[in-house]
C-alpha cells in the first residue's frame, strides 16, 4: 500500500468492473431506443403543428431540457409510485407498483430526459430536409408518410446522425446517476468496489478507461454510419 | 378534361386568384402565360393540392372537387392522375436517377420492381440518359436533373402533367436541351399538358392552346397564332410588346 497508484490493483478492477458494462450499454440502449420513438413522434407533432398536442409537446421540452438528470430521475422514482398508489386507491385496481424494478425507473428517467433532446434535433434535422422534397413526392401521388418514411426521414438522418451522436455519448454517461436510484452499474459497481478496498482513485481512474473506451467504441461506430451516409452530401457547399 | 370553376385563393390579404374558370381538353398542351404575381403558378399547383385554393370546383374528368370539401381521399386521387414537373426540379436527392423514376412505380403504382425499372430505364432514354442512371441528382447539371424530373412525371403515366416554369432555373444554354425534351412529349404522349412558362417560342410551336393570366384573372386565351399575332386585349399586348419586339421582326 505505499503506490500511489497501484497498478497491479487497478488491473484487477478492470476486469471486475467489465462485468457491470452490459447494465451501462442495456441502460444507454435502450432510453437512447425509447428516446428517439419520442423524439420522432414530438418532431413530427412540431413540424406538422398539430394542435393540443404541439402544446404538450412544447412543455415536455420545456421540462426535459430544464431540469437535471438527476432530479429527473428522482422526480420518476419517487414520484411514478406515488401516481400509481393513488391510481390504486382510487379504482381498486392493483398495479403493483411495489414490485416495480428500479431499472425501469431509470430507463424512464433516462429516456424523458434524452427525448426532449432528440425531439429537438430531429425537428431541426427534419427542416433542414427542403420543403420542395416532400412536394415532390406528394406530386407523384405518395401520401405524406410514405414520402415522410422514403424521402424526408432519409435526407434527415444525414443531418441528424452527428447530433445524435452527441446525445448518445451523453447518455452513456449520464447513466452513471442511476446508482442514486440503487440500480447497479459501472459506477455503482464501481461505488462497491471502493467500499470494499478502499482504493478511490484507482477505481474511479479505471471507470473512467472504461466510460473513454465506450464512448470511443461508439464514436466509431457513428462515424461509420455517418460516413455511409454522407454519398447524399458530396458535392454540397459544406 | 381538366375544369377549373370559380377558383379563388388569397394569401392573407393578398388575393392570387380572383375566380378562374376555363377548360381544358384531354390530351391538349396548353400554356399559361402571364407576368410574375399574376397567379399562373397557383393556379397549376391547386391542380394536385400543393396550393389548396381556398374555394371553387376543380374537375379532373370523372372527379369532382369541391375545394373548400376536399376529403384526403380526394386530394390523394387527383394527385395519383397527375404528376408535376418543378422550376428547381425537385428530384430525390437521397435516390439515383433511376430510383427517382422507379420510386413512384413502385410505391404509389406498387409496380413489380424489376418491370417497374424496365420501364424507368425506357423512360431515361427517351430523355436521353441512359447512361445517368446510377447517377444521383448533385452529380448533374440543372438540364439533365429536369429531364429526370420529366421522365419522372412521364413514367407514372398521369392525365395530367403540370409543367411549373420547368426552364426558368435553368442557365440559357441548358433551356434548349429540356424544351427539346417537352416537345417530344408533347408530340408523343396523350396525357394532357398543363405548362407554366415564359418560353414564348414554345408556346407559339407546341401550345393547342394560350390562357393569358394577370392579376388573378384569365384576361385572354384562344390558339398560338391568334393569341400571340392578333391579342385582343390591352394587358395582353402590353405583355406580349417585350416579346414580340424581338421575335416578330425576325419573322
Amino acid at each position: 500500500m505505499n503506490n500511489i497508484i497501484e497498478f497491479s490493483f487497478m488491473y484487477e478492477t478492470f476486469f471486475d468492473m467489465l462485468e457491470f458494462i452490459p447494465m451501462t450499454l442495456f441502460l444507454a440502449i435502450t432510453s437512447m431506443l425509447l428516446a428517439c420513438m419520442i423524439g420522432l413522434c414530438g418532431a413530427i407533432i412540431r413540424v406538422r403543428n398539430i394542435p393540443i398536442l404541439k402544446e404538450l409537446v412544447t412543455i415536455y421540452l420545456l421540462l426535459g431540457r430544464a431540469i437535471p438528470t438527476m432530479v429527473l430521475l428522482y422526480l420518476v422514482y419517487f414520484g411514478v409510485p406515488i401516481v400509481l398508489l393513488i391510481f390504486t386507491e382510487k379504482t381498486g385496481i392493483s398495479t403493483g407498483f411495489q414490485y416495480i424494478p428500479p431499472l425501469l425507473f431509470a430507463v424512464i428517467g433516462l429516456t424523458l430526459h434524452t427525448g426532449a433532446y432528440v425531439t429537438e434535433i430531429f425537428r431541426a434535422a427534419i427542416l433542414s430536409v427542403d420543403k420542395w422534397q416532400m412536394e415532390a413526392a406528394l406530386s407523384i401521388g405518395m401520401t405524406w408518410r410514405q414520402g415522410f418514411k422514403r424521402i424526408v426521414i432519409r435526407q434527415a438522418a444525414v443531418f441528424a446522425i452527428p447530433l445524435l451522436a452527441n446525445t448518445f455519448l451523453n447518455l452513456i454517461k449520464s447513466t452513471s446517476i442511476v446508482f442514486t436510484i440503487t440500480v447497479i452499474e459501472l459506477l455503482g459497481g464501481a461505488k462497491i468496489a471502493c467500499a470494499e478496498n478502499y482504493r478511490y482513485l484507482e477505481t474511479y481512474l479505471v471507470v473512467a478507461i472504461i466510460y473513454w473506451l465506450l464512448c470511443i467504441v461508439f464514436e466509431k461506430i457513428f462515424r461509420f454510419v455517418e460516413h455511409s451516409l454522407n454519398f447524399l452530401r458530396k458535392g454540397a457547399a459544406l | 378534361m381538366i375544369e377549373f370553376k370559380n377558383i379563388h385563393k388569397k394569401f392573407g390579404s393578398n388575393e392570387v386568384l380572383k375566380g378562374i374558370n376555363c377548360k381544358i381538353p384531354t390530351g391538349s398542351v396548353t400554356v399559361i402565360l402571364g407576368p410574375s404575381g399574376s397567379g399562373k403558378t397557383t393556379l397549376l399547383r391547386s391542380v394536385n393540392f400543393l396550393e389548396k385554393a381556398d374555394r371553387g370546383e376543380i374537375i379532373l374528368d370523372d372527379l369532382h372537387i369541391d375545394v373548400e370539401k376536399a376529403s384526403k381521399a380526394d386530394i390523394h386521387n387527383i394527385r395519383q392522375r397527375t404528376a408535376m414537373v418543378f422550376q428547381m426540379y425537385n428530384l430525390f436527392k437521397n435516390k439515383t436517377a433511376l430510383e427517382n423514376i422507379t420510386e413512384g412505380l413502385t410505391v404509389v403504382k406498387e409496380i413489380q420492381k424489376k418491370q417497374a425499372k424496365e420501364e424507368a430505364l425506357y423512360f431515361l432514354e427517351k430523355v436521353g440518359l441512359s447512361h445517368k442512371a446510377e447517377a444521383y441528382p448533385h452529380q448533374l447539371s440543372g438540364g439533365q436533373q429536369q429531364r429526370i424530373g420529366i421522365a419522372r412525371a412521364l413514367a407514372l403515366n398521369p392525365d395530367v402533367i403540370l409543367f411549373d416554369e420547368p426552364t426558368s432555373a435553368l442557365d440559357p444554354e441548358l433551356v434548349g436541351e429540356v424544351l427539346e425534351v417537352m416537345k417530344k412529349v408533347a408530340q408523343e404522349v396523350n396525357s394532357t399538358l398543363l405548362v407554366v412558362t415564359h418560353e414564348i417560342g414554345f408556346a407559339r410551336e407546341v401550345a393547342d392552346n394560350i390562357i393569358f393570366m394577370a392579376d388573378g384573372f384569365i384576361v385572354e386565351q384562344g390558339p398560338p397564332h391568334e393569341l400571340l399575332n392578333r391579342p385582343q386585349e390591352n394587358r395582353t399586348k402590353q405583355f406580349l410588346s417585350r416579346y414580340i419586339s424581338f421575335i416578330e421582326y425576325n419573322i
